[in-house]
C-alpha cells in the first residue's frame, strides 16, 4: 500500500511537470525500493529484464511443445512444420546486424525494447490467429514477426543490464538472465501439451481452433514482457531524471566492410558455431515424437526429457562459465563440448539406452560450449571489429538454423530419424575437425586462444608494464 | 536362399462355380514353399515348406467344396514337410471412437457388428492377375443393407518375390526370396460412425496346446519407415519356424506418408474355439479337423490423429509372411553405422596422428635452439 503511494508520488513528482527537472525529490527521502541508486531498487528492475525476455523465449518453442499436434491439426509435414522455425531465423539473418544500431541510433533503448516486445507479442497473436483460422501461411508469417522482435529484444535485455548492472553484478546478471530464457523454454515444453489437453477438453475436440486458442493463451507471457518492457521504460526514465544516468547504449559499430579483415581463426568459430548449433536446436525441435516413437515415453516424459537441456543448462551456464574464466584454454573446453555431444548423439541414434544419460550429457555440453566458444570471438578480433563479430555469428548461425532445420524436416519425412541423427552427427563432426584445425592454427600462428588464465594474466601485465 | 524359381498359379475348378484359390509355388536348390491362398470361406492362406524342390500341391476340388474338406488339398510328398501353418482372415471389425481419450484402451471403442469376411462376395482373380507376381483378392458383403460398402471394398493384394528387394512403398520392408507380403486396403467402405475405427481379426493354427508368440522387436533404425522404431512379429514355435512381421503402422492415404501414418495396435493372441470363428475350408483340407485355433485383433488408427475418416482409406503392410529357410529378416542397415561411427574416429584419429607429428617437430625446434 506504501509502496503504491510512493509509486504515485513518483508519477505526480516526474509526470505532469516534466519542466521542473532541475529539482528532483531527494534521493534519500525515497524508500530502498523506489531508489535508484539501492540495490533493492536494482533487484526489482533485474525482476523486470528477466520477465522481459521470458516470452519470447517462451513462445519461441511452442511449436517443438506441440509438434504432433500443430501436424496433425494444419495437416502439415515435418518440413513445412519447421518452417516455423525457418522464418523466425530468416528474419534474423539480417536483422542481426541492425538490432544494435536499431537500439542506438533510432529507436533509444527504451522505445526499441517497446517496439522489440509489441513486435513478439503481435507475432504471437498472428501465430495464433493462424490456427483459428487454419491457415499455415499466416502461422509462418506470424513466426516471421515473432522474429523480427525476438533476437532484438535480447540484445536490447543485454543493453538494460549493462547499463544497469555495469562494474556491479553485472556477470550475475547476464547468467540469471540466460537461466531465465531457459526457464522459459522449460516451463513452455512442459506446460503448452497440458493445456492443450485442458483446451480440447473444454472445446469438446482437437483441432485448429483448439491450437489457436492454445498459442492465444501463451501469447498472454508476451503481454506480460510487454508490460515489463513499459515498466522498464519508466524506471530507466526515472532514474536518469534523478541519478542523471545516461541512456543505455549497445555501442555496436557495425561495419560490413570488416568482414574482409577476419582472421581464419574467426572463420573456424564461425564454422565451429554453426555447425554446432544447428545438430541441437533443430534436433530440440524434432525432439518429443522421437522419444515417443523410440523410446516409447509418453507425452509427458517425452517433453520433460526434450528440455532437459535448457533446465541443466539455467544452473550450469554460470558454473562452466566460472570454470572457463578460471583455467582459460577455450579450445580444449570447446573441444570436449564437441566431442561429448557426438558421444550423445551416437548414443542417441546407434543404441537403446536410457536416452537420460545421452540428453544430460548434451546439456552439459551444450552449456560449457556456450561459455567457451563466444569469449573466444574477443580474443581474436580487435575491439572495435567485435560488434560485427558477433553480429555476423549470429547473423550465419541464424542462417544456418534456417536451412538446416528446413533439411532437417525433409530428411525426417523420407529417410526418418537414423538417418537424422546421422546427418546431425556429421554437422558435430564438421564442427569437431574445425576445433581441431583451430588448435592447429592457432598454435601455429602463435596465437593466445588456447592460454590458461595465468598466461594471460601474465601477458596482460607485461603489456602493462 | 538368394533367389527362387517362382509361379504363380490360380487352380481352376472347371466343374463348379467360381472359386479363388492361388498357389503360389516358390523353388529354391533344395527346398520348395507353397503358399496356398483362397478366398473359399473367409480369406486365407495355408503356408508349407519343404526339404525337396520337387513337391507339388495337388487340389481335390470336389472334396474341397464338400462340407467335410478333410484331405481336399495335399502336399506331396507328405514327409518332406518342415513346417506348415495358416493363418485366417476372419472379420473386418469396426469400432466408434468417440469419446474415447484413452489411446491405448482395449477395446478402443464400442464395437459396431463386425464384418464377416466368410460372407464376402470376391472377384475373380485370374482378371487382376499381370506378369508382375501379385494378385488381388477384392471383396464386399454379399449382404448390404445399409449400402455402407456400395461404393467400397476390402483387398487383399498378393505378392511374391524371386529375390530380395524394398518395395518403392512405406513402410519398406525388406523382402526376400522366401517371404511373400500382404496388403490390406479399405476403400471407400462408409464408416459407420463420425470416428471409426477399423480393425481385422486375424486367426492361425495353434502349435499343440499353445499359441504361436507375438513379439515386439525395437530397432534403432526407422531408415524405411520414418519415426517408427518397433517391429511386430508373430513366431510359430521355435527355429526354424513361420514368421508374420509387420511395422505397426497404417496409412490413411495413398500414398501413404508420415502425416498420414496411424499406429496399428495388436491385441495379445489368444486360444479361440473353432466354432466361434468363421471356417476355412482350406484350412480344413489341409490341416483336418482337429485343429485349435489362436486369434488376435489387429486395430488400426487412434481417437486422435489421422484415420479412415480423412479419406476414406486404410491400407496396411504385413510384408513378411516367412517360412523357415529364411533368416529373420533384418531390418537395420550395418552401412550407416559404419559410415557414422567410423568418419569421426576416423577423423580423431588422424587429428591425434598430426598433432602427435606437430608435436615432435615442435620439440625438435626447441632442442636445437
Amino acid at each position: 500500500m506504501e509502496e503504491e503511494d510512493e509509486e504515485a508520488r513518483a508519477l505526480l513528482a516526474g509526470g505532469p511537470d516534466e519542466a521542473d527537472r532541475g529539482a528532483p525529490a531527494a534521493p534519500g527521502a525515497l524508500p530502498a525500493l523506489c531508489d535508484p541508486s539501492r540495490l533493492v531498487h536494482r533487484l526489482l528492475v533485474l525482476l523486470l529484464m528477466c520477465f522481459l525476455g521470458f516470452g519470447s523465449y517462451f513462445c519461441y518453442d511452442n511449436p517443438a511443445a506441440l509438434q504432433t499436434q500443430v501436424k496433425r491439426d494444419m495437416q502439415v509435414n515435418t518440413t513445412k512444420f519447421m518452417l516455423l522455425y525457418a522464418w523466425y531465423s530468416w528474419s534474423n539473418v539480417v536483422l542481426c546486424f541492425f538490432g544494435g544500431f536499431l537500439i542506438d541510433r533510432v529507436f533509444g533503448i527504451r522505445w526499441g525494447t517497446i517496439i522489440f516486445s509489441c513486435f513478439v507479442c503481435i507475432g504471437q497473436v498472428v501465430f495464433a490467429l493462424g490456427g483459428i483460422f487454419n491457415a499455415f501461411w499466416l502461422m509462418e508469417f506470424g513466426r516471421f514477426v515473432f522474429g523480427i522482435g525476438g533476437e532484438s529484444l535480447a540484445v536490447a535485455q543485454n543493453t538494460y543490464a549493462v547499463s544497469w548492472f555495469k562494474g556491479k553484478e553485472l556477470n550475475l546478471v547476464f547468467g540469471l538472465q540466460l537461466s531465465m530464457a531457459r526457464i522459459g523454454s522449460t516451463v513452455n515444453m512442459n506446460l503448452m501439451g497440458w493445456l492443450y489437453s485442458k483446451i480440447e477438453a473444454l472445446l469438446g475436440s482437437a483441432g485448429h481452433t483448439t491450437l489457436g486458442i492454445t498459442l492465444m493463451i501463451g501469447g498472454v507471457t508476451c503481454i506480460l514482457s510487454l508490460i515489463c518492457a513499459l515498466a522498464l521504460a519508466y524506471l530507466d526514465q526515472r532514474a536518469e531524471r534523478i541519478l542523471h544516468k545516461e541512456q543505455g547504449k549497445t555501442g555496436e559499430v557495425i561495419k560490413l566492410t570488416d568482414v574482409k579483415d577476419f582472421s581464419l581463426p574467426l572463420w573456424l568459430i564461425f564454422i565451429i558455431c554453426v555447425c554446432y548449433y544447428v545438430a541441437v536446436f533443430p534436433f530440440i525441435g524434432l525432439g518429443k515424437v522421437f522419444f515417443t516413437e523410440k523410446f516409447g515415453f509418453s507425452s509427458q516424459a517425452a517433453s520433460a526429457i526434450n528440455s532437459v537441456v535448457y533446465v541443466i543448462s539455467a544452473p550450469m551456464s554460470p558454473v562452466f562459465g566460472l570454470l572457463v574464466d578460471k583455467t582459460g584454454k577455450n579450445i580444449i573446453w570447446v573441444l570436449c563440448a564437441v566431442a561429448a555431444t557426438l558421444v550423445s548423439h551416437m548414443m542417441l541414434a546407434f543404441t537403446m539406452w536410457n536416452p537420460w544419460i545421452a540428453m544430460c550429457l548434451l546439456g552439459l555440453s551444450y552449456s560449457l560450449l556456450a561459455c567457451a566458444l563466444w569469449p573466444m570471438v574477443a580474443f581474436v578480433v580487435p575491439e572495435h571489429q567485435l560488434g560485427t563479430a558477433h553480429g555476423f555469428m549470429q547473423s550465419i548461425q541464424n542462417l544456418g538454423l534456417a536451412i538446416i532445420s528446413i533439411i532437417a524436416g525433409m530428411i525426417l519425412d523420407s529417410r526418418g530419424y537414423l538417418f537424422l541423427e546421422v546427418f546431425f552427427i556429421a554437422c558435430v563432426s564438421l564442427s569437431l575437425l574445425s576445433v581441431v584445425l583451430l588448435y592447429l592454427v592457432n598454435r601455429a600462428q602463435g596465437g593466445n586462444l588456447n592460454y590458461s588464465a595465468r598466461q594471460r594474466e601474465e601477458i596482460k601485465f607485461s603489456h602493462t608494464e | 536362399e538368394k533367389t527362387r524359381q517362382l509361379s504363380l498359379e490360380v487352380i481352376p475348378n472347371w466343374l463348379g462355380p467360381l472359386q479363388n484359390l492361388l498357389h503360389i509355388r516358390a523353388v529354391g536348390t533344395n527346398s520348395t514353399l507353397h503358399y496356398v491362398w483362397s478366398s473359399l470361406g473367409p480369406l486365407a492362406v495355408v503356408m508349407v515348406a519343404t526339404n525337396t524342390p520337387h513337391s507339388t500341391l495337388s487340389v481335390n476340388w470336389s472334396r474341397l467344396l464338400s462340407p467335410e474338406p478333410d484331405g481336399g488339398l495335399m502336399v506331396l510328398p507328405k514327409d518332406s514337410i518342415q513346417f506348415s501353418s495358416a493363418l485366417v482372415f476372419t472379420r473386418l471389425l469396426e469400432f466408434d471412437s468417440t469419446n474415447v481419450s484413452n489411446t491405448a484402451a482395449k477395446p478402443p471403442g464400442r464395437p459396431y457388428p463386425p464384418y464377416s469376411l466368410a460372407d464376402f462376395s470376391w472377384n475373380n482373380i485370374t482378371d487382376s492377375l499381370p506378369a508382375t507376381l501379385s494378385a488381388t483378392f477384392q471383396g464386399h458383403p454379399m449382404n448390404d443393407p445399409t449400402r455402407t460398402f456400395a461404393n467400397g471394398s476390402l483387398a487383399f493384394r498378393v505378392q511374391a518375390f524371386s529375390r530380395s528387394s524394398r518395395p518403392a512403398q512405406p513402410p519398406r520392408l525388406l523382402h526376400t526370396a522366401d517371404t511373400c507380403q500382404l496388403e490390406v486396403a479399405l476403400v471407400g467402405a462408409s464408416p459407420r460412425g463420425n470416428h471409426s475405427l477399423f480393425g481385422l481379426e486375424v486367426a492361425t493354427l495353434g502349435q499343440g496346446p499353445d499359441c504361436p508368440s507375438m513379439q515386439e522387436q525395437h530397432s534403432i533404425d526407422d531408415e524405411y519407415a520414418p519415426a517408427v522404431f518397433q517391429l511386430d512379429q508373430l513366431l510359430w514355435g521355435s527355429l526354424p519356424a513361420g514368421f508374420a512381421q509387420w511395422r505397426p503402422v497404417a496409412y490413411s492415404q495413398k500414398p501413404g506418408g508420415r502425416e498420414s501414418a496411424l499406429p496399428c495396435q495388436a491385441s495379445p493372441l489368444h486360444p479361440a474355439l473353432a466354432y466361434s470363428l468363421p471356417q476355412s475350408p482350406i484350412v480344413r483340407a489341409f490341416f483336418g479337423s482337429q485343429n485349435n485355433f489362436c486369434a488376435f485383433n489387429l486395430t488400426f488408427g487412434a481417437s486422435t490423429g489421422p484415420g479412415y475418416w480423412d479419406q476414406h482409406y486404410l491400407s496396411w503392410n504385413a510384408p513378411g509372411c516367412g517360412l523357415p529357410s529364411s533368416g529373420r529378416l533384418v531390418p537395420t542397415s550395418p552401412g550407416h553405422h559404419g559410415s557414422a561411427l567410423g568418419a569421426p574416429g576416423l577423423m580423431l584419429l588422424g587429428g591425434g596422428l598430426v598433432l602427435l607429428l606437430h608435436h615432435r617437430k615442435y620439440s625438435e625446434y626447441q632442442s636445437i635452439n
